[in-house]
């Protein structure tokens, strides 16, 4: 039953990547292609597209895992400071105008960021040979905030101008998605994917408690180490494809739990498809709404997003993780 | 003590509001809240007059050199109070209204430069100028920016034997791209040279603008305004590397322009002749 769910999801994720390809402010009929329509579905909606499924299968996935590994239902990948360092280096380099690597700037350094940060949380939570989920946690949220404010220091000392590209690129921005982020986007959410499927089971001996996986014969450490990296590696990648984009990860899984249940071998995969295509559906009405501008698509996921979890909430039993 | 503090503050308000009535030029101390505003004063000959600017009043050099009040829209109360201003000058454009509303609260005289289309520029210097008792400098300024205006708008180049307008972009800021919309001084511009700019109808006066539509519209010709200390090439890059299927690229019109239009102020006219420079 289970799978026949997730097969209907995947191919449901499918169509709606290939129907916003075609969509937008102006549509392109499959059938009398016009060679600038041509240019537009090639070089700007095609890579668009593939960015925004990337950035929410991992963002959807990563909060799925992260929810398991800290056991806390209010877990999302941005909780562990990782999108706050990213920001920060991006921001760095948004408003210092700095153009070391030409258009693979600002990606390359949030990616630098998000991977600084995710190695001094992961160093901060191990203690006695492991890392523990509440010292995760904390030092993730303490890290956040000194990020966040460092940002905020930077941001009240610059033009105006330099705000407005650092604000609009920190609300995601997938205007710039383009081919050449496609290949280390695609290689690090992969991996990250199918990590975190292998440790599913791992996961779900986890979510019951240390003793309990240990019981069971896995290593609770190790796994969790493992999953930890996974984590890290696909928001990483997602924060530097296309900055910081809210709700997928905090309650892409939660619904999906309200549909599969908590299993994490099929919730995994589940909120990634589920993230892929809340984003992709958010970034066809961001940029088809308001033509010829464009709107943040990390505000039109919320906006859609909230208040159907609300709905679900409010019509469906509450799983616990 | 603190209350001493205050009252102090309010009698020192109270005292500069007084002399700042009659506004005699010598014994006038201004503050600019802009640096377009900052760029006027100076034109006018008040630069001695000048106690305080924004931290990002560039022009002209001189202008570095004076006291700092913070930002345009996060200005200190308390720097300007220190510096016992006569005047205040503010902007509609970049400085935030309940800072206006402080500062009379305080009896400081303020006055707020209205302007921020090309054609309200020589009306809001002439009115500036009469405020600040410069009245014929004034005068002497704005008719010079008219006549700047009238002579580009005559210009041999701007009369296109069709009726075939070229179309235009103006990409401020590369990434995301941002461009200058309508309501803006650069809008103006392009109109005065008789040229299309095809975001001239979007909602707000920099929107982020979607690069399928740029394709789509086909500029002729694309400017790209200078950003303080950036390379705006190699930041350039990418975008144009997606769009180049444009008329305005593969015919290799594309400039990188000076951030003079940026500023409604002297050095306005200048800014359009770049444009028009460009575009013959």
């Amino acid at each position: 039953m289970s799978k026949v769910r997730i097969t209907l999801l995947a191919v449901f994720a499918i169509l709606i990547a290939a129907g916003s390809v075609f969509l937008g402010p102006r549509i392109i009929s499959p059938f009398g292609i016009s060679d600038t329509d041509w240019i537009i579905l090639i070089n700007i909606r095609l890579p668009r597209v593939l960015v925004a499924m990337l950035m929410g299968m991992a963002l959807g996935a990563s909060g799925a895992l992260l929810q398991g590994i800290l056991r806390n239902p209010l877990a999302d990948p941005y909780i562990l400071g990782i999108s706050s360092g990213a920001s920060l280096t991006a921001a760095i380099g948004i408003i210092g105008g700095m153009s070391f690597l030409g258009a693979f700037t600002i990606p390359a350094l949030a990616f630098v960021g998000a991977v600084l940060t995710g190695g001094i949380v992961g160093g901060m939570g191990w203690k006695r040979g492991g890392l523990w989920p509440e010292r995760l946690l904390l030092a993730g949220v303490g890290l956040s905030f000194l990020f966040s404010a460092l940002l905020m220091l930077m941001m009240s000392v610059s033009t105006d101008e330099g705000l407005r590209r650092a604000m609009l690129w920190i609300f995601g921005d997938l205007s710039m998605s383009e081919w050449s982020r496609i290949p280390y986007g695609l290689a690090f959410v992969v991996t990250g994917l199918l990590l975190s499927a292998t440790r599913a089971k791992a996961l779900n001996a986890l979510i019951l408690g240390d003793e309990f996986a240990h019981s069971l014969g896995f290593a609770p450490q190790r796994e969790r180490l493992v999953l930890f990296i996974a984590v890290g590696l696909m928001t990483a990648a997602s924060v530097s494809l296309g900055g910081m984009i809210g709700f997928i990860g905090l309650l892409v899984p939660h619904i999906m739990r309200f549909f599969l249940g908590a299993d994490s071998r099929l919730l995994i995969p589940a909120s990634a498809l589920g993230g892929g295509t809340l984003l992709c559906i958010a970034d066809l009405i961001s940029r088809s709404l308001l033509p010829p501008m464009e709107l943040p698509a990390g505000v039109i996921t919320a906006i859609i997003g909230a208040p159907y979890f609300l709905y679900l909430l409010r019509r469906k039993n509450v799983l616990a993780i | 003590m603190k209350r001493y503090l205050v009252s102090l503050l309010i009698i020192i308000g109270f005292c500069t509001s007084a002399v700042a009535v009659e506004l005699e030029a010598p014994s006038a101390r201004i503050i600019s809240l802009a640096p377009s505003v900052t760029e006027i004063l100076y034109a006018l000959g008040l630069g001695d007059h000048i106690v305080g600017v924004t931290t990002f009043c560039d022009y002209p050099e001189e202008a570095k050199m004076k006291p700092k009040i913070g930002g345009m829209s996060n200005p200190s109360l308390e720097a300007v109070l220190s510096l016992k201003p006569d005047m205040v000058v503010l902007t509609t454009d970049g400085n935030p209204k309940e800072f206006e509303e402080r500062l009379i609260e305080l009896k400081v005289k303020t006055f707020v430069f209205h302007a921020r289309r090309l054609s309200e520029l020589p009306g809001g210097i002439r009115e500036l100028g009469a405020t600040l008792g410069v009245k014929n400098k004034a005068d002497k300024l704005a008719r010079e920016i008219e006549s700047g205006i009238s002579k580009l708008n005559k210009s041999p180049f701007v009369s296109h034997p069709s009726s075939i307008k070229k179309k235009v972009l103006f990409i401020v800021w590369p990434e995301p791209l941002m461009v200058a919309g309508p309501g803006t001084v650069i809008d103006d511009a392009i109109e005065l040279l008789d040229c299309e700019n095809i975001a001239g109808e979007t909602k707000t006066t920099y929107p982020k603008y979607s690069i399928e539509e740029v394709i789509h519209r086909a500029p002729d010709v694309i400017f790209i305004g200078k950003s303080m200390g950036v390379d705006m090439r190699s930041v350039s890059e990418g975008v144009l590397s997606r769009m180049n299927s444009v008329p305005a690229i593969k015919s290799g019109k594309v400039f990188y322009v000076s951030d003079k239009l940026f500023r409604l102020g002297p050095r306005v006219v200048k800014g359009i002749e770049e444009l028009a420079e460009c575009l013959k």
